[in-house]
């Protein structure tokens, strides 16, 4: 089996959803309370000019997460 | 009419619209202040709605009541333990489904609750409809109110639904979460129930979903009251559903709130089939640019920089000028109209209370051109994408992307710069922030660097100059690495998911309303401190040593008590060279302010100018003065005027190579003062060496009172007295370091 695909590979002007919301505590909460949950769908808008963080959008609003934090988020 | 008092709650999301609603409901009738110990801002207002007077608190903008972050934990337990009769949550009809996760949490605590769908012009205009009345009934029932919080559209409707509010009996709104979960929430509720205290202070159904929702906040409370048993039969619920259901109950109840509102947003809303990409998408990918995003970044924080530093200084003199002459000479005429001239009393008014004023005045000016430039970045949305290019960068010292522009703002100032934190997401990246700004060597700061410089090494002063700010940010640097290793290691990772909301045309009320309440809430906290200061060093330079009380405030400074104190101190310098009452003298007021250091040298080192300034002044009629004030304030217009002109000079003259000239309207480039005779007393007072270290410890020690007490006013007394300590060691050690590291080295100790 391979690794399951996360938010951060997504490329720009793709759309994924949301399968699992991975990692715990105060980030996995965050994350949640804003909307990523199970069957969402995100878009990836673009990269920071530095590359980390990323721009999304879902549910008609724009979101910025740390790589890190994209990782924790399987989508299909 | 009964006359009960109410207090409304308002929450919502941060950036809905929510204190443009809260000014339109109450007016001017309102208080602004901290949430006891916090870094977080609380406004009150009051209004009276058909004769009934209605308490209206400013809850923390929030997207959760989870209790994850300060704001969260204030909203909650303010609706928790306050119990506000209705609580108005505010959200933004343009997007409505993150939104309502809050409104969904609030419900769920069982208070009234009115929905003002604020933004519905936005909304409208995005080509989105909302049948309210659907909503409401969705919503179970909950009153719908569309506003236009800006022009004040739907504001009385609003207060008529507070009205109604009251009276309406009304079912608590239940989400159904599912069999499963339902059964494990009746256990639990039945628990809760059972124990009358608990019963009383929290609503049993939320509780029990709130620990099945693991919630560390409440689950830590409970067991402080001695409910381990309750706790501990969450925690087999959360593991049997979790069994069952193949997910845990946290994730299961979010996924069921956001069902709910799907559901909701799916009968109320039509959208256009199509989102067009909108003018603020176009303008995003220009401004957080691959190759334009940082240049724009650094360009608009040079911009506010500039603002803080250099186009309100014409104000800064302006007001200093006010205060240090007509102020002074019409409280001097009057002492003398009263019979108290050349007293003790007058010198105290004059150089005490006076100048204390001045001290706080002088930083009006600071702080609205600080608020303005902050307001503009806030309020168009710019602010958010400041952390999101600059992330990358601030996350190795352990902050975040937003501390860039406090840090930049303490070259100028660091009273700004811990204001500025306020713009930080969450309570430790804002002290933290605040902490390092300090270290940021200020304006005030740079004269003493200079004098020295010119004394001790001439031409290469420049080199002088430029390590200590180079040793300010390396000191910060490791301060914020070893805060991030040692004070947080063990905490949580913060999250950095960060909402990156539509740019927007700021609103000229908007960012002057918190112009004017922000530098207000400064001038109210800094004044007692800043004037008692004042005050307390006049008193220790006019006490005589002798506490003959026939030489009061007639007396050298290096016999009054302000003189035998910086003598006791002396010794402790002496390892970094510099161990003379006359430099621990001065060293002691700089801590009033850092501009002050060199003028006390003049003093100490007897080298008073005083004579001749006084005499100088001649006697001129209060109109005469009005005019002269009116005067130097049209001339600070101008300046100010020639200040932002300038801005394109300097910045383009950062580019090596090139080099504009600066404009210079009223030929106000200013004559240097005249040091030379300082300088001869300092090279004989100080080693090159220790002149090295002396400035090194004028960079690091302790802020000046304005920055303490602001620092006091945003993070309290305990961070602030960590502040005094942590400065004056490292100032010490650092000093030291240099000083006997130099003589080990045989470099200019003799
Ligand atoms: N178009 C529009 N703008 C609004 C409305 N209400 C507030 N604003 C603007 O939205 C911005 C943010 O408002 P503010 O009250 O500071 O938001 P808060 O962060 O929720 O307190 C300000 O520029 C307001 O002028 C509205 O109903 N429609």
């Amino acid at each position: 089996m391979t690794e399951p695909r996360t938010l951060d590979q997504l490329s720009p002007g793709q759309k994924a959803t949301v399968k699992k919301v991975g990692g715990q505590g105060a980030v996995r909460r965050r994350l949640m309370d804003m909307g990523v949950v199970n069957g969402v769908e995100i878009e990836l808008i673009k990269a920071a000019p530095l590359g980390d963080p990323l721009e999304f959008r879902l549910r008609g609003y724009h979101l910025s997460l740390r790589k890190n934090e994209a990782q924790q988020i399987e989508i299909n | 009419m009964a006359a009960e008092p109410l207090t409304v709650a308002l929450a919502g999301n941060p950036n809905v619209g929510k204190s443009t609603i809260f000014n339109a409901l109450t007016g001017s009738y309102q208080q602004v202040g901290n949430w006891p110990g916090k870094t977080v801002e609380k406004k009150e207002g009051w209004v009276s709605i058909d004769g009934q007077r209605v308490a209206i608190v400013d809850l923390p903008g929030t997207y959760s009541l989870a209790a994850y972050s300060v704001e969260e934990i204030i909203a909650r337990d303010f609706i928790l333990n306050e119990r506000p009769g209705i609580v108005v949550a505010v959200v933004d009809a343009a997007n409505l489904e993150r939104n309502l996760y809050l409104v969904c949490q609030i419900l769920e605590l069982g208070l009234p609750v009115i929905v003002a769908l604020n933004m519905s012009d936005t909304a409208r205009s995005r080509g989105v409809e909302i049948d309210v009345q659907k909503l409401s009934q969705q919503l179970n029932g909950t009153a719908v109110i569309e506003t236009v919080g800006n022009r004040g559209i739907g504001i009385d409707t609003l207060k008529a639904a507070i009205t109604r509010a009251q009276t309406a009996r009304r079912q608590p709104s239940v989400l159904d979460y599912g069999d499963v979960i339902e059964a494990e929430i009746d256990q639990l509720q039945a628990r809760i129930e059972a124990d009358p205290v608990l019963a009383h202070q929290y609503r049993a159904r939320w509780l029990a979903v709130k620990l099945l929702e693991t919630d560390d906040d409440l689950r830590a409370h409970l067991e402080q009251m001695g409910h381990q048993p309750l706790v501990k039969s969450a925690d087999e619920a959360i593991a049997r559903v979790t069994a069952s259901l193949g997910d845990d109950p946290e994730t299961l109840i979010t996924d069921r709130r956001y069902q709910f509102i799907g559901q909701a947003v799916g009968a109320a809303v039509t959208r256009p089939s199509q989102m067009a990409e909108t003018p603020s998408d176009r303008a995003d990918r220009i401004i957080t640019h691959r190759l334009w995003g940082v240049p724009i970044f650094l360009l608009l924080m040079w911009i506010v920089f500039q603002f803080t530093a250099n186009v309100s200084a014409p104000f800064v003199d302006w007001v200093d000028g006010v205060v240090t002459g007509p102020i002074a000479q019409w409280a001097a005429a009057l002492l003398g109209a009263v019979g108290v001239s050349d007293t003790w009393l007058e010198s105290l008014l004059l150089d005490g209370v006076i100048a204390g004023v001045g001290g706080v005045l002088v930083f009006v000016p600071v702080l609205l051109f600080l608020y303005l430039g902050i307001g503009l970045l806030e309020d168009s949305g710019y602010m958010a994408r400041a952390a999101f290019v600059m992330d990358r960068v601030m996350r190795v010292i352990g902050l975040h992307g937003k501390s860039f522009l406090p840090l930049l703002i303490g070259f100028g100032c660091t009273v700004p710069a811990v204001y500025a934190t306020r713009t930080l997401e969450n309570e430790r990246d804002r002290r933290v922030t605040g902490f390092l700004a300090t270290f940021m060597s200020c304006g005030a700061r740079l004269p003493v660097y200079v004098v020295f410089g010119a004394a001790f090494f001439g031409a290469q002063a420049g080199n002088l100059i430029f390590g200590l700010y180079l040793l300010g940010i390396g000191v910060a640097l490791v301060t914020g690495l070893v805060m991030k290793r040692a004070l947080y290691r063990s905490a949580p990772p913060q999250p950095f998911v960060m909402e990156l909301p539509p740019y927007r045309m700021p609103d000229a009320r908007t960012v002057g309303r918190q112009m004017w309440e922000r530098t207000r809430g400064f001038v109210q906290r800094a004044f007692t401190v800043i004037l008692g200061c004042s005050v307390a060093i006049w008193l220790l330079l006019a006490v005589p040593r002798s506490l003959n009380p026939g030489e009061f405030n007639t007396v050298e400074p290096q016999d009054s008590l302000f003189g035998s104190i910086s003598g006791a101190l002396a010794p402790v310098f002496a390892p970094a060279g510099f161990g003379t009452w006359e430099a621990t003298g001065s060293l002691v007021t700089g801590g009033i302010a850092k501009e002050v250091i060199i003028s006390t040298m003049n003093q100490v080192y007897a080298l008073d100018a005083e004579e001749d300034a006084s005499a100088s002044e001649t006697p001129t009629t209060f109109v005469e003065d009005m005019g002269s004030v009116a005067q130097s304030f049209g001339q600070a217009v101008i300046l100010t005027g020639q200040e932002i002109v300038n801005i394109v000079p300097r910045t383009v003259n950062i580019i090596p190579g090139i080099n504009l000239p600066e404009a210079d309207f009223l030929g106000a480039g200013e004559a240097s003062e005249d040091t030379s005779a300082l300088n001869t007393m300092l090279t004989r007072a100080f080693t090159p060496l220790a002149a090295v270290a002396f400035t090194v410890f004028i960079l690091l020690y302790v802020p000046c009172m304005a920055a303490t007490a602001a620092m006091r006013h945003e993070f309290g007394s305990r961070w602030m007295l960590y502040q005094l300590g942590y400065t004056a060691v490292i100032a010490w050690v650092a000093a030291v370091v240099v000083y006997q590291g130099g003589l080990l080295l045989g470099i200019g100790g003799a």
